[in-house]
């Protein structure tokens, strides 16, 4: 049951992280609000190339279709990751929530552990990078 | 709910209002005992397997024949097939079961575990009993159950949370329920399980999570467990732990995910074994990886290792050894030999001797293969550029799928000595990955370029395979690949379904389609032939599961749902 809850909090966190992703440009921060977050470190051709392979090995096949160019529908059941449109939020912190966490009542199991925080980041950028997704 | 209900809950214990409810209902009892008139299985009737009235093992009988003696439905007759009744499952997956029929009633599972007791003559349902299953299951491909093994008075269905159950198969109440494995593992069960006299057999999946197999056999009237035969080392220093480097066989998978076959005269069981995890990529795996891609020999009463027999060793296509065993008495170069044949994932045609496992021949049975080319031995000797790549060009054929895949049956007619092979046709890019293994998640290191399949290329043969020669006699081809398995029938007619959601009978002599029936579905599932009351009848399920069936090329725009429909003559 505790587990449970944990699956339901994090897949309202996803969520929530999807929904703001999909809104308009958030409003400018207020002159007394803290410093902004440091930017985050850019990945460098390395850091895709591993994301790459993460995703080949462990989140392909059976799963999710590997192949950007194949778009959706095409010979996976998981939902296909290289377009415009996820069902848990499409923002890299609703990515690396879903994966990190999982979504329950699916396949998608929690990967935190099993995967290190950075690779799942690594991952998630590898999905940007490789996107076939067209809209502005 | 009120507050002092809620109260009451509270000091019951009970978490919340939605847990105070009562259950739904998950089990549909028999108002009255259903094929009350025929006494409990016996062994001597396992043993005879297909006879007119009864389908009673999901290979047909002991030699996996799917050969039923059924003699009516001829090349002429068919035309006449009519649907006598029909029944859905009510679940989405693919629906791959097999029935069994024993007095008078029909036993099929469906995806997720529902398990339905019905008239083999009109379709009314006489028990249901739907499986709970956590919402967290390990699958890797799809909520499939390929059905039920009979014995005595209990039907015996193994579940995706890797349980075993057994239920009385006249009320539908369950006998005994024992956990094959935890779930969480990576294990789940699909198979429809084996009964040899007191003991029943079964494999388990979990190739895709690392998991190590095994085959289990338990006592059918308690379901203690009697013997684990595993399918890796366990140890340093075991058989077999010197064709894994390091300690790779601890997560090296080998699942035994289909039914297996006995030989009466031998007193031997015969179970096949599925690919070394990760799948994709074998860097940390180097070494034959034994007992993957195998078939094993094995005591029934101890699960004692008499002989084995590797198709693929260090399998990196996900080349499983698990498709169907046909335990066939032949002639080879004038000489009778007591064979075991088998169409193998990897598009070859295996001929072993079945008494000592000796290899005796391999020839292509489909249409594109170019991993490798097999030695005198036995042995694959492997194109170089079949190995999976980082960024992979070239077209590797079969698919990671096959070929013939374990998921579904074929069927040989001792009257014709051909062996009916359902097929894919397609090839691959094999890409390899980064595998990560933790217990219980997926463990593949690579990832099929499905570009067949994804530019409408891949299609689908029945191929008709003459075991004396290895030669093909006829191809039926269609334009998806064929994932249904078959039924032959001693009228000389075969059964079986397509991906265009079409039920198929073909003329088991030349190949040529007989006649046809939109079911509506995509064919997953494996016909049966039985008689009621001297009339024929055939039971073809549809239903697919596109995440699966579109991997191999099929169309995904099929709805899912399974239903089972059932023909019979004019």
């Amino acid at each position: 049951m505790r587990k449970f809850a944990a699956y339901l909090a994090a897949a309202a966190l996803a969520a929530a992280a999807g929904v703001a992703a999909s809104q308009a440009q958030p409003p400018p921060p207020a002159a007394d609000q803290a410093a902004p977050a440091p930017p985050k470190p850019a990945m460098t051709p390395d850091d895709l190339a591993r994301g790459k392979a993460l995703f080949t090995g462990t989140c392909g096949a059976y799963c999710h279709q590997a192949n950007p160019a194949a778009g959706p529908g095409q010979g996976a059941d998981a939902p296909f990751l290289f377009g415009c449109e996820f069902k848990h939020g499409g923002s890299d912190e609703a990515l690396f929530q879903t994966i990190s966490q999982g979504v329950p009542g699916t396949r998608m199991v929690p990967f935190a552990g099993a995967i290190p925080d950075d690779d799942i980041r690594r991952i998630v950028a590898y999905l940007k990078s490789a996107s076939t997704c067209k809209a502005p | 709910m009120t507050l002092a209900t809620a109260a009451v809950a509270q000091d019951k214990g009970v978490a919340n209002a939605e847990t105070a409810l009562p259950p739904p209902p998950t089990a549909w009892y028999a108002a009255k005992p259903a094929g009350a008139a025929a006494g409990p299985v016996t062994a001597a009737q396992l043993a005879r397997g297909a006879a007119k009235g009864q389908w009673l093992h999901y290979g047909g009988d002991y030699r996996n024949f799917r050969h039923s003696p059924v003699a009516s439905l001829t090349p002429a007759s068919v035309k006449r097939l009519h649907v006598a009744w029909s029944a859905p499952t009510g679940t989405t997956g693919q629906f791959e079961a097999s029935p069994v029929v024993y007095g008078g009633v029909m036993y099929v599972s469906t995806s997720y575990n529902r398990l339905l007791a019905l008239d083999a003559r009109t379709g009314e349902i006489l028990w249901r009993y739907d499986v709970q299953l956590p919402s967290d299951l390990r699958l890797c491909c799809g909520p499939a159950n390929r059905g039920v093994a009979i014995g005595g008075d209990l039907v015996v269905m193994a579940t995706l949370d890797a349980r075993l159950m057994a239920f009385d198969r006249k009320t539908g109440k369950v006998a005994w329920t024992v956990t094959i494995a935890d779930y969480k593992e990576g294990y789940s069960s699909t198979a429809a399980p084996l009964i040899v006299g007191d003991l029943i057999y079964t494999g388990i999946a979990g190739g895709e999570f690392g998991a190590p197999g095994f085959i289990d056999a338990y006592d059918l009237k308690t379901g203690k467990r009697v013997w684990r035969k595993m399918t890796v080392p366990t140890a340093a220093g075991q058989p077999g732990a010197d064709t894994w480097a390091g300690d790779s066989w601890k997560s090296g998978g080998s699942p035994t995910w289909n039914t297996g076959a006995y030989d009466k005269e031998t007193n031997t069981l015969f179970w096949t074994v599925g690919n070394p995890s990760p799948d994709w990529n074998g860097d940390k795996r180097a070494g034959d990886n034994l007992y993957s891609d195998s078939v094993l020999a094995l005591d029934p009463a101890t699960g004692k290792l008499k002989w084995w027999f590797q198709f693929t060793p260090h399998d990196v296509w996900d080349y499983d050894g698990n498709t169907q065993l046909f335990l066939v008495d032949t002639v080879l170069g004038g000489k009778p030999v007591k064979a075991i044949v088998q169409p193998n994932r990897n598009g070859y045609f295996y001929v072993l001797d079945r008494d000592t496992g000796r290899f005796l021949r391999a020839t292509q049975y489909i249409e594109q293969l170019n991993w490798a080319t097999i030695d005198a031995k036995g042995r694959p000797v492997v194109n170089p550029k079949a190995m999976p790549q980082d960024n992979p060009r070239d077209r590797i054929c079969p698919s990671n799928l096959g070929g013939m895949n374990g998921s579904w049956s074929g069927a040989y007619d001792p009257a014709t000595g051909l062996v009916y092979a359902p097929s894919i046709e397609a090839c691959q890019q094999y890409a390899k990955g980064i595998a990560v293994y933790v217990k219980g998640i997926p463990f593949m290191g690579g990832a099929p370029n499905t570009v067949d399949a994804n530019e409408g290329k891949a299609y689908g043969l029945v191929s008709a395979v003459d075991v004396r020669t290895g030669k093909v006699k006829w191809r039926y081809r269609d334009k998806r690949p064929m994932m249904a398995g078959v039924v032959s029938t001693a009228g000389g007619v075969l059964f079986t379904a397509n991906q265009e959601g079409e039920a198929l009978a073909l003329d088991q002599a030349t190949g040529k389609k007989l006649w046809s029936f939109r079911m509506g579905g995509g064919g997953r599932g494996q016909p049966i032939v039985y008689e009621v009351d001297g009339k024929p009848y055939v039971a073809i399920p549809s239903g697919g599961w596109a995440g699966l069936d579109s991997f191999a090329g099929a169309a995904s725009n099929l709805p899912e749902g399974g239903q089972l429909f059932v023909f019979s003559l004019n």
